[in-house]
């Protein structure tokens, strides 16, 4: 049987945080609220090279299941989440998570889905290029509808089903 | 802190007051623009002694040379190093660096990584997107004194049974301190473990 040692460690972050002086935290979230929006055009910069690479590597998939193309559109579309909140266009964050769980998927089962892929990366598009980046009732139904499309492959035999009604 | 609660559920139109300016802080973050979002929210919340790191190598570097107060680090990519480093942290014995409060950020959790952001011995794994207000509440969550460590040969982090929600319905407890007995109908919400936690510990109270 292994040995196992439980103890409470000193936190000095704890006594740092209760020091006098510092700053109320609705001051601390306005503060660090316009630091992220100095980086708006930084932020949108960001997404369209991320867009372009994210299509350029659907491309080469030629619609056919590719290990390196997967991963990599994995890793596009995981490594900007994040960046859209931060200036201001959370529903793009949401669309990226579809797209990650759904290259997740894919690459995981060893199949693909150009259209599945497609619709997504349309849909970033569009969300970028147009006020659709804002919440609305059309943006929560393009979200919605992107979250069905990456779900169908969430379980192996909804996955199995779906390639075939793909195919 | 009074007036910040020990929950999660801060207001952000609290005038609760924190200090984080002389809090070194670790950020570990591979892609340029998720660590200025982290170091605008950190500059933001008053912090001032910002270490930064774009690899593993360089957060090691830092963890050996520097004390450390916090550490946001990214679970970097498909490969999750992030998790591996929040490994090596813990078992490194730098102390007292290797039981600094973790708050560890990722993108997108791919169903092969679940485990080891689980096991890597983080404080907490917080999804992106960063808000501030949720990164404040997440930090002071972490920085909560009295959390147990646990060390053994698989894991080695802060005791991931935070929550005491008692023995499942129906039921016989197995722990010596599980009570027994029939309880009515609840009239009311229950109160949260937190609140019920804050009213047993000793507090100093300005008067």
């Amino acid at each position: 049987m292994s040995s196992v040692k439980i103890h409470v460690p000193v936190v000095r972050l704890a006594k740092l945080l209760r020091t006098p002086g510092g700053v109320p935290v609705a001051d601390a979230v306005k503060r660090a609220g316009a630091g992220l929006e100095s980086l708006r055009a930084e932020c949108l910069d960001e997404l369209r090279v991320t867009l372009d690479q994210a299509e350029l590597c659907a491309n080469r998939a030629n619609g056919e299941y590719d290990a390196a193309v997967a991963d990599e559109l994995y890793a596009i579309a995981s490594a900007a989440i994040g960046v859209p909140t931060a200036c201001g266009l959370a529903p793009i964050d949401t669309a990226l998570v579809s797209l990650a769980d759904l290259t997740d998927y894919l690459r995981t089962r060893k199949i693909w889905d150009p259209n599945a892929v497609a619709v997504h990366l349309r849909a970033f598009r569009l969300l970028l290029h147009t006020e659709a980046g804002k919440d609305s009732n059309g943006t929560k139904a393009i979200l919605e509808g992107l979250r069905r499309v990456s779900q169908r492959y969430a379980k192996p035999e909804a996955a199995a089903d779906a390639k075939s009604a793909a195919g | 802190m009074p007036g910040v609660k020990d929950s999660m559920g801060l207001s952000p139109d609290s005038r609760a007051r924190f200090n984080l300016e002389r809090a070194s802080v670790l950020i570990l973050e591979e892609s340029s623009m998720g660590m200025s979002i982290l170091v605008q929210i950190l500059t933001g919340f008053g912090a001032k002694v910002l270490h930064r790191a774009e690899s593993v190598e360089e957060a090691q570097g830092l963890v050996a040379k520097v004390e450390l107060d916090l550490v946001v680090a990214d679970a970097l990519g498909p490969g999750g190093e992030g998790y591996d480093f929040v490994s090596w942290l813990r078992r490194s014995r730098i102390e007292p660096n290797c039981f600094v409060p973790v708050l560890l950020t990722a993108g997108h959790t791919p169903g092969n990584a679940v485990q080891k952001a689980r096991d890597c011995g983080a404080h907490f794994v917080m999804t992106k997107p960063l808000t501030p207000i949720t990164v404040l509440e997440r930090v002071l969550w972490i920085a909560r004194e009295g959390r147990r460590f646990v060390e053994c040969d698989s894991y080695m982090g802060p005791d991931r049974r935070f929550k005491n929600e008692g023995v499942p319905a129906g039921q016989v407890g197995r722990r010596r301190d599980d009570l027994v007995g029939d309880v009515g109908e609840a009239s009311e919400p229950n109160m949260e473990q937190d609140s019920i936690d804050g009213m047993l510990k000793t507090r100093r109270v300005t008067l």
